[in-house]
């Protein structure tokens, strides 16, 4: 029972359920934190931020880092603004398209050129932030077709809301293809060790060219949805959204180091994100309380998980059973 | 009896070095052959050439009757070819499952397949671990399961022949007893094997026939029955020693000058003990996990876990600390130049005065007349063109590169103590008389070299003092003319079987 709950993979659920715990506690018997309102404010937080965290996280999985998702968010939100008034599909196509190949673009030059993943999708983010400036002539553009607005944000089923459904599809085909596929292990190999992925015949390249084509279509879609969501979108408006990812996926169990980390586990890391600040909206916490929780949460995972104490803890765990043996 | 593999005419040539040339092989099935040659030998370019990672600029290679063109390691596993490369390849993340078929053209997009489960089993059985967990993280496995392992990857993809590039190089006693008693069994499997190892003991217990490659030339094939060790040994170095190394000159002052006492680092290094005196070369001689290059970089401190008392010139020095060696004028020279010699993108110039800027420096600003006649003077002193101070040092060759570090640590004004490791690596025969000839001329200064090297033919040639490590205890100290290739080559490799 303790391996299982120990586990590295278990890690993001029983931080998880301790934040909610934690939550509860703090509400008491007040009601509001364990609603159905709280839970459907939630899930719109998880709808935003989560897709980004799981493209980043993916990226971080295999030891790089794609930090152009930010400007990918934005960018993509106002691409589906401006062409998809009419049509919101076409708008949608055309966004996800534009993140699809701005994605395989930057992979293709990192894994082509050997270059560092930080530089050249700092050089996207910044293109890419130019570019929605350019096209929506540095103004926040309202989005006039409420109808989808208004689709999207309907609560289906008391919790949920299309957009966080569609996220959590998304999490389930990772989980999948993680669990069941050879992909997955791929993926898993190229982050474990890049080297003998190489030599044993993984398609290396391929698969990193992939993921960041991934990263891109995620980082599209979730700013696309919270735009029409939103009903506008801003050039400016999105760029919070890097620290939440990043916070996310390294709750979520991925490491800098790469290969550990699992789909599941970034859910559980951007749900713990979202249930801290819906949560602590709900409870009545002043608005800057959350940042400080988001990094106080944050900060003890890292450290828990540095190799140094956790050696330190297992030789303490051992001595206490030893000791208790005796 | 048809052959397995036929390799005819390789050759193989980087930009200033040829690595192989016209070297030719043939096995046949359940034939373990072994690869030897000294570092540089070509053995390495051999196998990445038999597992499609390297092009051969000629030659032609036959697996089963057939002339084939191997494009990738992919292709190789195809024809049944299968490497256990020197450095490990696993994904610590994954399971052992997983990882014997990671990167197989076998398997399917959709993975979780019972027959998989069921032959990577077989492949472990065949190995005679019976009882291990498929599910089992390879992280949790030790270094000599994991190179099993790797075996039983090759033996799932049903390899016919087994290329094993120094596989026992960082094994236990027990676990090469182990990997060397199932390697005797795939032999009665009818597989054949390509062995490369430096220890010789390996070879005359295991294989059948010996292929010995000299300088990316192939210099002889013969049954193991037919080989003694000392001829093995006269074949891997091939010449006499040329003038290559100045001897040292009877200095006059040899005092002691470096104790070493009860040198620990946990699994690694075991009571090291030893005296360096001044004006001489010692060499710590010993296989790559013997420990040898751990006591340099004690020394210097850069071993944090190292215990032990250490004197410098009569003065205790504290391990685990650089800058207090270096305040005992204690200087390290890496085997690492990119990584822990040199500042790659700065130039020549910077890189020579690099650890000299305090003295040059009135209330901490630089005065630049002074270093550049400093680092001007310097690079005369080890052979550096002066013109290239402005470089950027990575663009110089290796040798240079040496060179260029060795004039960072003459720099100090006092002769210190310098600790080296493998000062001649991958640097060509032409730097390395001159690097010879930088030694011999520290220590007519007055300095101490304590150095490592894993090439016994300049072991030989530059020490004055060689002592033997195997497996982090030291076998035997030699000095002078009591220095002798083969005592040092027996010591190193399994100190029981010396050669009488």
């Amino acid at each position: 029972m303790w391996r299982y709950l120990d586990g590295p993979h278990a890690r993001p659920f029983a931080v998880l359920a301790a934040c909610i715990m934690l939550l509860a506690l703090v509400d008491g018997d007040n009601g509001r934190f364990l609603s159905a309102a709280t839970a459907y404010s939630t899930l719109q937080t998880f709808a935003t931020i989560s897709l980004v965290t799981l493209g980043l996280g993916l990226t971080m999985m295999i030891r790089e880092f794609d930090l152009s998702v930010v400007g990918m968010y934005g960018m993509a939100g106002c691409i589906a603004v401006l062409t998809g008034t009419h049509y919101p599909w076409f708008g949608l196509w055309f966004a996800l398209a534009v993140g699809l190949i701005a994605g395989i673009v930057q992979g293709f030059i990192i894994v082509r050129l050997h270059l560092a993943s930080v530089g050249v999708t700092l050089g996207g983010l910044l293109v890419f932030i130019g570019i929605a400036f350019v096209l929506t002539e540095s103004r926040s553009l309202p989005y006039d077709n409420l109808g989808v607005a208004l689709l999207l944000n309907e609560r289906v089923g008391g919790i949920f809301s299309i957009r966080g459904i569609v996220a959590l599809v998304f999490f389930a085909g990772a989980a999948a293809i993680f669990a069941w596929t050879r992909l997955g292990r791929d993926i898993i190999a190229i982050g474990s060790d890049r080297r003998a992925a190489m030599t044993t015949g993984v398609k290396v390249d391929t698969l990193i060219i992939g993921i960041f084509a991934f990263s891109g279509l995620c980082a599209a879609l979730s700013g696309v949805l919270l735009s029409y969501s939103l009903a506008s979108a801003s050039p400016a408006g999105l760029s919070d959204v890097i620290a939440p990812a990043a916070a996310g996926a390294i709750l979520g169990g991925v490491s800098l180091g790469g290969g550990s980390g699992r789909p599941l586990g970034i859910a559980a890391g951007a749900l713990t994100l979202a249930v801290l600040r819906s949560g602590l909206n709900a409870v009545g916490a002043p608005p800057f309380v959350n940042d400080i929780t988001m990094g106080a949460v944050l900060l003890t995972v890292a450290v828990l998980d540095g190799p140094y104490l956790a050696r330190r803890l297992i030789e303490a765990r051992r001595w206490a059973r030893r000791a208790l043996g005796a | 009896m048809q052959e397995v593999l036929s390799v005819r005419g390789v050759s193989k040539a980087y930009p200033g070095v040829t690595a192989l040339e016209d070297v030719s092989l043939s096995l046949r099935p359940g034939e373990i052959r072994a690869i030897c040659g000294e570092n540089g030998a070509g053995k390495s370019t051999f196998v990445k050439i038999l597992m499609g990672i390297v092009q051969p600029d000629s030659g032609s290679i036959d697996i089963n009757g057939q002339t084939q063109v191997v494009r990738g390691p992919q292709q190789a596993q195809s024809m049944g070819l299968g490497l256990v490369a020197q450095e490990l390849s696993l994904a610590p993340h994954l399971s052992i499952l997983d990882n014997i078929w990671l990167g197989s053209a076998e398997v399917p997009f959709l993975h979780r397949r019972a027959s998989f489960r069921v032959r990577a089993k077989q492949a472990l059985e065949t190995l005679g671990l019976t009882d291990w967990d498929l599910d089992r993280p390879v992280s949790s496995l030790t270094v000599g399961q994991r190179q099993l392992i790797e075996i039983a990857r090759l033996l799932a993809r049903d390899a016919r022949v087994l290329i094993l590039d120094e596989p026992t190089a960082t094994l236990s006693d027990a676990d090469i007893e182990r990997i060397l008693g199932i390697l005797k069994g795939l032999r009665t499997q009818g597989r054949s094997i390509i062995y490369i190892t430096h220890r010789l003991g390996e070879v005359f217990e295991l294989c059948d026939s010996i292929t010995v490659l000299r300088n990316g030339q192939h210099v002889a094939t013969q049954p193991v029955s037919e080989t003694t060790r000392e001829g093995l040994v006269e074949m891997m170095l091939g010449r006499s020693f040329e003038d290559m190394y100045p001897k040292a000159p009877a200095h006059a002052d040899q005092s002691v000058r470096v104790v070493v006492e009860g040198l620990d680092v946990p699994g690694t290094l075991n009571k090291f003990s030893m005296t360096a005196p001044r004006g001489r070369i010692v060499c710590i001689a010993g296989q790559i996990g013997s420990g040898a290059n751990m006591v340099t970089r004690a020394l210097a401190g850069l071993v944090p876990s190292a215990t032990g008392s250490v004197t410098v010139d009569g003065r205790p020095m504290r391990l685990g600390s650089v800058p207090h060696a270096v305040a005992r004028n204690v200087l390290f020279v890496s085997d690492d130049r990119a990584a822990e010699g040199l500042f790659p993108q700065m130039t020549v110039l910077d890189n020579l005065i690099a650890t000299r800027l305090d003295a040059s420096a009135r209330m901490g600003v630089l005065s630049w007349p002074a270093l550049r006649r400093m680092a001007a003077s310097l690079a005369e002193r080890v052979g550096v063109d002066r013109h290239r101070l402005k470089s950027q040092s990575i663009a110089l060759s290796g040798g240079n590169q040496q060179k260029l570090l060795f004039g960072r640590a003459l720099a100090s004004a006092d002769a210190g103590v310098l600790l080296m490791n493998e000062p001649t690596r991958g640097i060509d025969v032409g730097a390395r008389a001159e690097i010879y000839r930088i030694m011999r001329e520290l220590c007519d200064l007055g300095s101490t070299l304590i150095m490592t090297s894993s090439d016994l033919e300049e072991v030989v040639g530059i020490a004055d003092i060689v002592i033997t490590l195997y497996r982090g205890n030291v076998v035997a100290r030699y000095e002078d003319e009591a220095i002798a290739m083969s005592s040092i080559l027996a010591d190193i490799t399994h100190p029981t079987q010396a050669v009488a």
